[in-house]
């Protein structure tokens, strides 16, 4: 998400060329799409470091 | 000594005596009020009072801002004073600066605001030191009970939120929690983005382990921000002074921890707008040059760049036309100027009285010996010519003139 707001800032100041804003909306672009299916397909997903979990949890 | 003392004189040397010692200087004293008595002249008299002994206590007016609480007989206090002798009287008495009320706790709380001091002057609660939350955090470490009602507060609150949470077990109340929760901390370390410890309400009693000195220095010594929710909203420990983060609840932490899933979809949702815009920004910006260009480039434009080229061109032409018609005038003058002078030394007058310029195929004949007989010659007239042959030459006769 912080790599994407970089990318969106740098786009908004309008500094670049044609060809270099386009290469960064794509990267953008997949940025937005990786977030969005992780916040998708999020399960929930705890490790215990001594081992087990209590069993309500797993 | 065989000395016989007044009463005053012997009230003045026991005074003196108690009074010089320093032992009975700046100390406290614990015990139940009896016998409260709040003076018009402003000061306050009781007794204090334990099982089996008592002293006079008073706290003069002027000391008397201090008292934050309600002064009841039967209230158990911590007396801060000197002891003093009240010489018309002898009697010995306790003269009050401060008043505090007695929570039970005594030198265990003496202890841990002695401690409290040590690690402020240490730097362990400097707000400069605290670290910022991470914003989107990866991996969440919990130190907490697993079997305590706020570990399942936590993982509720965080919900679907996408990090990897890491518990770290530990015992959160009794002899071995100080040690227990300071290895369960160790172990996290370059395991998470962001830790949280907590545990669910209890007694003063029950949080005392979050009060001491290894966990504080445990929660310092992580490799990520720690937020502690830990204490109540009345108790507030020393594990949530030295954290990077303080929240009244587990549940809070967790909420402290991770962004609003709506909020995080929305964000997202709204960078795809800005992304999109600024991109079509740019493209507005590069057709708008596009144009310019062209109309910089256009037949029009160039028509009336030459416009005045053209019209100098014009201009110049007008003028070498002048120019040459006047030249040619000029000349035409000058021919006929030449002309009449020519025709002034020709032969054309000459001819016109009669005479005729005679050629042979040798040029001029200016006497006869220049032909022979039957040779054919050329008589130019004045007008027109005459092609001739000869018949005789006689050269005897001289010119005609």
């Amino acid at each position: 998400m912080d790599d994407l707001e970089q990318i969106v800032e740098v786009l908004e100041e309008g500094k670049m060329s044609l060809e270099d804003s386009l290469e960064l909306y794509e990267k953008g672009m997949k940025l937005v799409c990786l977030c969005q299916s992780r916040l998708q397909n999020a399960e929930k997903r705890i490790e215990c470091l001594t081992g087990e979990l209590p069993t309500d949890l797993s | 000594m065989t000395q016989i003392f007044t009463v005053t004189e012997l009230n003045s040397r026991i005074s003196d005596r108690l009074e010089g010692d320093l032992r009975l200087h700046d100390l406290w004293a614990r015990g139940e009020v009896s016998n409260y008595v709040h003076h018009r002249s402003g000061h306050r008299y009781f007794t204090l009072k334990d099982r089996e002994s008592q002293i006079s206590c008073v706290l003069f007016r002027s000391n008397g801002g201090s008292l934050d609480f309600e002064m009841n007989d039967g209230k158990n206090v911590l007396v801060y004073g000197d002891v003093t002798v009240y010489r018309p009287q002898g009697r010995v008495q306790l003269v009050a600066r401060g008043i505090k009320q007695d929570e039970g706790l005594g030198f265990r709380h003496l202890q841990l605001e002695a401690l409290k001091e040590k690690l402020a002057r240490e730097g362990l609660f400097a707000p400069e030191r605290k670290r910022p939350l991470p914003r989107y955090p990866q991996r969440i470490g919990i130190v907490t009970s697993p079997q305590g009602a706020a570990l399942r507060d936590v993982l509720r609150t965080l919900g679907n939120y996408p990090a990897r949470i890491i518990l770290s077990p530990a015992q959160v109340q009794g002899e071995e929690a100080e040690k227990s929760i300071a290895a369960a901390l160790l172990a996290l370390r370059g395991r998470s983005d962001l830790i949280i410890v907590c545990r669910g309400g209890g007694s003063t009693e029950d949080l005392w382990c979050f009060n001491s000195e290894m966990v504080a220095r445990a929660i310092f010594a992580c490799d990520a921000p720690v937020i502690s929710a830990v204490g109540h909203e009345t108790d507030v420990t020393v594990a949530d002074h030295v954290a990077d983060a303080r929240a009244a609840t587990p549940t809070a932490a967790a909420k402290m921890a991770v962004p609003d899933l709506e909020e995080v979809q929305e964000a997202l949702k709204y960078t795809k707008v800005r992304m999109m815009r600024a991109l079509w920004t740019a493209l507005e910006r590069e057709r708008d040059r596009l144009g310019h260009l062209q109309h910089a480039l256009s037949a029009r434009r160039m028509y009336s760049l030459t416009r005045d080229c053209r019209q100098r061109l014009d201009y110049l032409s007008q003028r070498l036309e002048g120019a040459e018609a006047g030249r040619l005038n000029r000349h035409r003058s000058r021919l006929e100027l030449m002309a009449g002078r020519l025709g002034a030394v020709g032969p054309q007058e000459t001819l016109q009285r009669g005479y005729a310029i005679a050629r042979s195929g040798k040029g001029l004949i200016v006497k006869a010996a220049d032909v022979r007989p039957g040779e054919d010659i050329e008589l130019i007239l004045s007008q027109g010519r005459l092609l001739c042959r000869i018949l005789e030459c006689r050269e005897d006769e001289g010119a005609m003139l």
